[in-house]
């Protein structure tokens, strides 16, 4: 039961101090003055969610929790794939700000029912905050596919990035049958998945933008039309194709991406690993 | 985007005091990042975002100067009346107490 707990806390841990480290990279280079604010704000915020889960690890086994953030080797980090990617332009750091933080409401939405009661009601603390990560990802979301053709355009491409290595925040977890069985998570990841899709599918549609638009799915994939005439593909092709880029994460497997990321991230702790700020 | 000037209020009862300006291309945007860039750190309980061109400003800032003597107008100018309240509750006192005036 205790490993079972590591385990999924792990996942949740590492993919807020992951997508906080690529959110924070904004700092400094965002399209406005208040955004850069703004963003920088979040990025703080996701660090600062991923610190209470590590200290959450710490009551169980000890462990220190800046030195789970910062002490261990890539493959030993849960997050997926998508939270290493790096920002590219804005568009992509927007897209996948909304899915992400989309896909984390629907996860902390169960995880309010969790059996463990410290998970529980560090789940319902969260998504207050979360919340307003949510609006802010939504307002630009929505004025960006309402704007000039070439927002549109960008918001469409990161989409068909984002979107796939998405849904691998959902894969299985290390123990994911003890974390279930236990009521540690209400329900299975694959259950989430399957919320989480067809949310941001209908709100993508909301936005007038297609969702599931895989380019790296083969051609053979069934496209299905959307009630806005766009093209998607069917939900069982986007959660079972072999061609799903991005997936690992959950079992340690990064991409080339990670390395530099985990290499800056963890410099300083690596020179002083007993430094005290 | 236009700029929109950001008030918030500490508490319940407070008036809303003027924070600073964002730029924004509407209200609701102006809202969100007025928080973040105003409030963040728990410095108000509500949040106003007021578009700078819908704000009605004097003209001639010099119809704010006075001329004369305005002292009157001051509480401090009527400092010594504290003084004359308390002799005056002192003697009501001591005629009520018996005590010779």
């Amino acid at each position: 039961m205790r490993e079972a707990l590591v385990s999924l806390v792990t996942a949740l841990a590492d993919d807020e101090l992951i997508i906080g480290h690529r959110h924070s990279e904004w700092t400094g280079f965002a399209p406005h003055i208040e955004e850069d604010v703004a963003f920088s704000s979040i990025a703080q915020d996701e660090i600062g969610h991923a610190a209470a889960y590590y200290s959450l690890i710490a009551e169980a086994t000890g462990a220190s929790p800046d030195r789970m953030a910062l002490g261990r080797q890539p493959d030993d980090y849960r997050h997926a794939v998508l939270c290493e990617r790096p920002n590219g332009d804005w568009s992509y750091s927007l897209v996948r700000h909304w899915l992400y933080d989309t896909a984390d409401d629907v996860r902390l939405e169960a995880l309010q029912e969790s059996a463990d009661a410290g998970l529980a009601a560090l789940a319902v603390k969260m998504r207050r905050e979360e919340r307003y990560h949510l609006l802010h990802a939504n307002a630009w979301i929505k004025r960006v596919a309402e704007g000039p053709i070439e927002g549109r355009t960008r918001l469409i491409d990161a989409l068909g990035k984002c979107y796939p290595e998405a849904l691998a925040l959902f894969d299985s977890l290390e123990l994911e049958d003890s974390i279930v069985d236990n009521d540690l998570l209400p329900c299975s990841s694959s259950e989430l998945r399957a919320r989480f899709a067809q949310r941001a599918t209908s709100e993508l549609d909301d936005f007038g933008l297609p969702a599931d638009i895989h380019r790296d799915l083969d051609n053979s994939a069934e496209f299905l039309a959307s009630s806005s005439g766009d093209l998607i593909a069917s939900e069982q092709e986007a959660l079972t194709t072999s061609s799903r880029s991005g997936i690992g994460g959950r079992a340690g497997k990064h991409s080339d991406d990670f390395k530099p990321l985990w290499d800056e991230m963890t410099s300083t702790h690596r020179l002083h690993p007993d430094a005290h700020w | 985007m236009e700029v929109y000037e950001i008030f918030r209020r500490s508490g319940h009862k407070s008036p809303f005091e003027h924070c600073g300006a964002v730029i924004a291309p509407d209200p609701e945007m102006a809202l969100l990042l007025g928080k973040e860039c105003f409030l963040r750190r728990r410095e108000g309980e509500h949040l106003w975002a007021v578009r700078r061109s819908d704000i009605h400003a004097l003209e001639d800032e010099s119809v704010l100067e006075i001329a004369a003597d305005k002292s009157y107008r001051f509480a401090s100018d009527y400092r010594d009346v504290v003084q004359k309240r308390k002799a005056a509750r002192h003697r009501v006192s001591s005629i009520s107490s018996g005590a010779p005036a």
